[in-house]
């Protein structure tokens, strides 16, 4: 086991950070850790790495106790903060050699892994630049290659896209995928769904400091009764055609607002196909159809009753 | 490793421009600043020789006494006249265009002539009055004991004898008392490396920075860390150190006295002592950065003054301290740094001296020894 957290319980005063947390990470995992601001992640995180002091529990990393002088474990690990770490004073190629530097003491060696991390991120137009000159998409490609520059075992990525353009943000992405290609253990924490969904492996979603839900991004799905989300673009839906619509098969609730009709199915097949059926034998005119399959999202929504943004 | 640490974290803080203004630039606008605000008062002090015509008649050549009296007082170093012998005419001139202070009629009876009373009147007046007393003397002598000439009476009469002996103070020939603003911006300069403590100890606080949060998930031991920020702002504040001073020395033209070695020992005493004192703030302030760096300009600023920096009398407050609080005066570590320096300048011993690095090496002690204790923990309690 790459990472085991055991029964973690982190207090910030009569505030539970953490209640009871358990999970475990195994090699060549992509774990995700979803939630809501607030939720607990980078309390977890930071516990995991022994910068926090914790209440109780128990955390091992490549099967050993975690502790702040465990320099044999932390020489493995590469860590990604939330908030860009840098030095503004060094510019882009001294930061990453200068944190390469603390795991990898021969210069000949670090040379060659820093010129890989830059490459690697795609900043060698930039590697003159001091951090001040970068825009916020490449300050969080130097971030990442500062740590992980000295080729880590296991990666901890807190939130690494947190206010990045989509282009920059598709280059981290691919970069994760490509790191655990290449062998590395990843966490990935964030509370955007869609990039957990993408690309992990295996996924707990938290709130409240507590895990709510884990599992594979098909099991989690599987936990909900949620099956299928179809919208359509209608204008003039008379009340007897909206009841017959909630008596068709697997529909489990529906929505109305003059518009669009929102449907929401329970488990089952072909129901746009059944929905598209009905609107024609009853001469009902419509614009756009479309249907979505249910997301991280909703399974929060139906574990917490509340929007995973909220 | 530790070379790796130490060279990044020179180059750190010598590109931190607003570091090296408040620990460098600052210390050299002020020092500029003393310069221009002291060089008239010290040149006031001095005493210029007075401009006096004698008139060049047949009386004045035939009395060679008194011309070898005018020629003895207006020659050498430290001459009292520059003597110009003029007509009459010349010399009234000479004295309604104010080019002199007065001129010398010789004669039976030496008369001065003056258009107003002063200071450089006075002294002629003094002088002459001086010399026609000693040849009054020795005539009245002659004239009662004849024998006298026989005995050395002209010899001793004409030497010069000093019954006072004029001792240098301290160690320079011509004490000047606004070195002590100098001093007390010497010791100032070294404590605001306090900020470089500081900022090291910003990065290496896991805490305090999200920087020193990624270090200490790197595999280095802290305080080695740490260790390395601090020599390295500590070679860098020296080097500002000796620049401040060789600025002093050879652009402003402070006279230190002749003790080198000493003076730079307490620069380097006193900057250690301040970078040990910015970390300890650094790790003892439990707020932000913000507040840190007010607490820092706070106390800084207070102790500078209280050493006795600012104008309009504050040398007094250094004396008032030492008078009336003299504790505080031993609790100031830029008063010890600038004792240390003043003690150098005005006294032949080392005594008090060496008082002041001992109590100023103890501070630095102290401040290391409260720093690790506050940042030894291992784990934060939140970050």
């Amino acid at each position: 086991m790459v990472v085991s957290v055991n029964n973690l319980v982190k207090r910030y005063g009569d505030l539970v950070a953490t209640d009871h947390l358990s999970f475990e990470v195994k090699e060549g995992e992509i774990f995700g850790l979803l939630g809501p601001n607030g939720s607990g992640k980078t309390t977890a995180i930071n516990c995991i790495l022994s910068l926090l002091a914790y209440d109780k529990g128990e955390i091992n990393i490549f099967d050993k106790p975690m502790a702040p002088d465990e320099y044999g474990i932390k020489k493995d690990i590469g860590v990604i903060m939330q908030d860009v770490a840098v030095f503004d004073e060094l510019t882009v190629y001294e930061n990453i050699d200068y944190f390469c530097g603390l795991y990898i003491s021969d210069k000949a060696t670090r040379k060659g892994l820093v010129e890989e991390a830059i490459e690697f991120v795609g900043i060698n137009d930039f590697r003159r630049f001091y951090p001040k000159k970068l825009s916020g998409g490449l300050l969080r490609r130097l971030n990442i290659a500062c740590g992980i520059a000295h080729k880590p075992k296991l990666i901890i990525l807190d939130e690494p896209t947190v206010a990045v353009d989509p282009q920059s943000r598709n280059n981290i992405l691919d970069g994760i995928k490509k790191l655990n290609n290449e062998g590395a253990t990843i966490i990935y924490t964030s509370h955007y769904m869609e990039e957990v969904e993408q690309l992990c492996s295996k996924i707990v979603i938290m709130d409240k400091g507590k895990i709510i839900a884990a599992g594979t991004k098909e099991e989690l799905m599987a936990m909900i009764k949620l099956g299928e989300r179809i919208t359509a673009e209608i204008f003039n839906l008379s009340a007897d055609n909206l009841k017959k619509i909630e008596r068709l098969p697997n529909v489990n609730s529906i929505k109305y607002d003059e518009k669009n009709l929102f449907i929401k199915y329970s488990k089952g097949r072909h129901n746009l196909n059944t929905l598209l059926d009905f609107f024609r034998d009853n001469e009902i005119t419509y614009g756009r159809v479309y249907s979505e399959q249910p997301t991280l999202n909703d399974v929060f929504l139906e574990i917490t009753g509340k929007e995973l943004r909220d | 490793m530790f070379r790796h640490i130490f060279i990044n974290r020179l180059k750190c803080i010598i590109r931190d421009k607003v570091l090296i203004f408040w620990t460098l630039v600052f210390s050299l606008i002020l020092a500029t600043l003393f310069g221009m605000a002291f060089t008239n008062i010290s040149s006031s002090e001095n005493f210029s020789s007075i401009d006096v015509a004698v008139i060049n008649n047949d009386a004045y050549q035939k009395n060679e006494d008194f011309r070898k009296f005018l020629k003895a007082v207006s020659e050498g170093e430290g001459k009292l006249f520059n003597i110009i012998a003029a007509t009459k005419d010349e010399a009234e001139k000479l004295l309604d265009d104010n080019k002199i202070a007065g001129y010398i009629i010789g004669g039976p009876q030496t008369e001065l002539v003056v258009k107003k009373s002063g200071f450089k009147q006075s002294i002629i007046k003094s002088a002459l009055d001086g010399y026609s007393q000693t040849v009054t003397t020795l005539t009245a002598i002659i004239k009662n004991n004849p024998a006298a000439l026989q005995n050395g009476l002209l010899e001793d009469a004409g030497g010069t004898w000093e019954y006072t002996e004029a001792v240098p103070l301290g160690t320079t020939d011509k004490p000047d008392t606004t070195v002590n603003y100098f001093y007390s911006l010497i010791a100032m300069a070294c404590f605001y490396g306090a900020f470089i403590g500081m900022k090291e100890i910003t990065d290496t606080q896991a805490n305090l920075s999200k920087r020193a949060a990624r270090l200490n998930v790197a595999p280095v031991h802290k305080l080695k860390v740490l260790t390395a920020g601090l020599l390295a702002g500590y070679v860098i504040l020296v080097m500002e150190i000796l620049i401040l001073l060789a600025y002093l020395i050879f652009v402003i033209k402070v006279d230190f006295g002749k003790q080198t070695g000493y003076i730079l020992m307490t620069c380097f005493m006193g900057c250690a002592a301040g970078i040990t004192f910015g970390a300890f703030i650094g790790a003892a302030v439990k707020k932000g950065e913000g507040v840190k760096t007010a607490v820092l300009i706070g106390s800084t600023m207070a102790a500078s003054f209280l050493a006795g920096m600012m104008s309009g009398g504050s040398s007094n407050i250094k004396y008032l301290v030492a008078k009336d609080i003299p504790v505080l005066a031993y609790i100031n570590p830029i008063t010890l740094i600038t004792d240390a320096l003043y003690a150098l300048y005005y006294y032949d011993t080392h005594t008090r001296f060496f008082i002041n690095i001992n109590l100023l090496s103890g501070f630095t002690i102290l401040f290391c020894l409260l720093t690790y204790l506050i940042i030894r923990r291992r784990r934060y309690a939140s970050i």
